[in-house]
């Protein structure tokens, strides 16, 4: 009788293993992408506009049938799961831990930016789960030991300033001054510019932070004015971008050269803020959809992209939608070359992509930590033309459109 | 340097002077905490973009406008909230609940109505009205705008001290920021007055929203929390209870952050709160409060 139940509770456990076995290579229903967002705080702005990109690329593929899943040779939807981070990092790492360990998501976005990015690097590491990245490109998040995060779009921060300080060295400018914004997104870039213009031998007269909710920057302008500078560069988010281009026009200050960072991605938001005046002749890092490229081998090129962005969502896409959409891409690519239905199997297959896919957002390439290094931020400066603003990129060499205005009339 | 920022740090710490009063206010007279400061303050910004971009309306208009609608606004406020809140056991606390859901409810109709985007009105539009971008004062260079916004905000401090010193209504708020119990026994409609209080907090908030842009750069939904919180700190720094002491720490605020601004720029937010610490330690009560409550 003992071995009659011991033989049972064999084939028992035999069975269940083995159909266990057999379930984890069925292919799921859908493929469970998980995201955050927020619809509040000094982030919403930014990280709605991505979250919206993202939305268009799942109602897009999961309107040809779902994406095509090459570990299981067919066409699965894709279901979205979000929830409201409310630009808050402590409400961001709970709802990061919800969507791993609660929502079992196959795949993880992150929110926008460097700051509610920063607490999904280390869960997703801990978990073992791939973070697809958009624009979170603090470049403390890339290290060798985690093989967990790749980043979509932008290079990391860090990078940002090379065509620009390349542009300063040729046009030969010789007195800087830079202000940034406390936070590692701002700072990376401060350092990086501040290394490379030192070493070309640029005099740097003015280089302090300023903490990131800074709303007035008038006697910061003043400060900057005493030290007489040729080129006053100054990295921020969006909000300290409109507040000092407008305390800029309101001080009645003029500088050679001002650079700013949004305007090259957020054009309309700055515009609208700030007006054409205080853009004019300003510099700026252009993105898409400022930078056009329509000769893709992944996704849609620009034209068609904001042609079928506006009839989903009736509006005109900004470098954040195409940031979330392009998110959206890698995934797809992703999912389309990986042989097996695993974390690092997907990120095996980024590997084997990186450098080969050309997207609207330009060269995907990564480097061994994750890190963007295929696309590269020119340089564009904003000129009247009319009521409005033209922009012309300044350089590099390769991407020139126009020489540079400088000084600044 | 040091001259430009003491003396931009004056006009600076006047507006927060404004910022704080409507909540200095408010809590003198009621012994309330209005954390929904803030979002008035965006209310006021809000209205001034929208009367501008449809009616072309200069912010100099929009004042008795915004003045006008907060006041009544503030007015019926009292009646909804307040009574039933001072006849509980502890009204600091309920208020400080009570006020934070107002306040998350008006950040959420603002974004459902008009979006999460930043606002601004042309930071040159005062410069365009008096044919002069900017003015000089003891050799230093300011932009007209905070001449504008320093004019008002003396303007608004003016008339809330003849509203306290020399009209009935601000006696009446006196006794009742004084001992609201003996005010009623005195034949003061204490509910009466403390609504017209209220609805001139809400005002004063509403005209910070309205010079905001100038001061404080674009407006956006969410940027009450942190008006308020700058709004408290200004309070306690210079008398908690008392309105006119606001001016005070406003002006210890604006001149700390332009002095950090210059000298330690990216330690800039730190000292207010390090001036916070210490005047809670040697006068809880503020620079020149009296000790309006034991904490």
């Amino acid at each position: 009788m003992r071995k009659f139940s011991a033989l049972i509770v064999f084939l028992f456990l035999f069975v269940v293993g083995f159909s266990g076995i057999a379930m984890s290579k069925e292919a799921p229903k859908y493929i469970k992408v998980g995201t955050l967002y927020a619809s509040s705080g000094p982030f919403a702005k930014p990280s709605t506009a991505e979250f919206k990109g993202l939305n268009f690329w799942v109602h897009y593929v999961n309107s040809k049938g779902g994406v095509y899943v090459k570990a299981f040779h067919k066409r699965i939807p894709v279901k979205l799961v979000a929830y409201d981070d409310q630009s808050s990092t402590a409400t961001a790492t709970t709802l990061y831990n919800q969507l791993i360990t609660q929502d079992h998501v196959d795949m993880l976005v992150a929110d926008f930016g460097s700051v509610l990015t920063s607490v999904a690097v280390p869960l997703a590491k801990v978990h073992k789960i791939l973070l697809f990245d958009v624009t979170g490109t603090g470049s403390k998040f890339f290290t060798p030991d985690n093989p967990y995060i790749v980043l979509c779009s932008l290079p990391t921060s860090g990078r940002w300033p090379y065509t620009l300080a390349d542009f300063i060295i040729s046009e030969k400018i010789n007195r800087i001054a830079i202000v940034y914004s406390s936070n590692d997104f701002d700072q990376s870039q401060a350092v990086t510019l501040h290394n490379k213009l030192k070493k070309a031998g640029v005099d740097i007269v003015y280089y302090h932070a300023v903490p990131s909710n800074t709303s007035n920057y008038s006697i910061i302008l003043h400060n900057i004015k005493a030290k007489n500078p040729n080129a006053v560069i100054e990295f921020g988010y969006p909000n300290n971008d409109i507040a000092f281009l407008q305390n800029l026009e309101s001080s009645g200050l003029k500088f050679n050269m001002v650079f700013t960072v949004f305007p090259g991605q957020l054009f309309k938001l700055l515009k609208a803020n700030v007006g054409v005046k205080a853009l004019s002749y300003g510099y700026t890092y252009p993105t898409p959809p400022l930078l056009r490229y329509n000769k893709v081998n992944l996704g849609m090129g620009i034209d068609k992209f904001e042609k079928e962005f506006k009839k989903y969502s009736g509006k005109t896409p900004n470098f954040l939608n195409i940031a979330g959409y392009n998110a959206g891409l890698i995934m797809q690519k992703t999912l389309e070359t990986s042989k097996k239905f695993d974390q690092l199997a997907f990120r095996k297959a980024i590997n084997e992509f990186s450098g080969k896919a050309f997207t609207l957002d330009g060269l995907f390439k990564v480097n061994k930590e994750g890190a963007q290094i295929g696309e590269m931020l020119p340089v564009a400066q904003f000129v009247p033309q009319g009521q409005g603003l033209k922009m012309n990129i300044v350089y590099p060499p390769s991407m020139k459109t126009a020489k540079a205005v400088y000084p600044a009339p | 340097m040091l001259s430009y920022a003491l003396i931009g740090g004056i006009m600076y710490g006047l507006y927060f002077g404004l910022v704080g009063m409507g909540l200095n206010l408010i809590f003198g007279v009621m012994r309330i905490i209005n954390l929904a400061h803030g979002d008035f303050i965006m209310l006021g910004a809000f209205l001034t973009y929208w009367l501008y971009y449809l009616f072309g309306f200069n912010p100099l208009i929009v004042i008795p406008i915004s003045i006008f609608v907060f006041l009544v606004f503030g007015f019926l406020m009292y009646y909804i909230f307040v009574p039933k809140l001072l006849h509980s056991k502890d009204p600091e606390m309920l208020s400080f609940i009570l006020f934070f859901g107002v306040s998350q409810v008006i950040e959420a109709i603002i974004i459902l109505f008009f979006g999460n985007n930043q606002i601004s009105v042309p930071s040159t539009i005062f410069a365009k009205l008096f044919k002069v971008s900017t003015f000089t004062l003891f050799g230093n260079t300011f932009p007209i705008s905070w001449l504008v916004v320093s004019i008002v905000c003396i303007a608004t401090f003016a008339v809330i001290y003849v509203y306290f010193f020399h009209t009935k209504l601000g006696y009446a708020t006196r006794a009742i920021m004084a001992n609201r119990h003996e005010a009623l026994v005195s034949g003061i409609d204490v509910n009466k007055v403390s609504a017209i209080a209220f609805g001139v907090g809400i005002a004063a908030a509403s005209l910070a929203g309205v010079m905001g842009f100038f001061m404080i750069g674009a407006a956006f939904p969410s940027m009450g929390t942190d008006l308020t919180t700058i709004s408290f700190t200004i309070i306690v720094l210079g008398a908690l209870g008392n309105p006119l002491g606001t001016v005070i720490g406003g002006l210890i605020y604006g001149v700390a952050i332009m002095l950090m601004q210059t000298y330690f720029s990216s330690w800039t937010n730190v000292l207010p709160y390090l001036l916070l610490i210490f005047v809670i330690l040697i006068k809880p009560e503020g620079l020149l409060g009296k000790a309006v409550r034991n904490v």
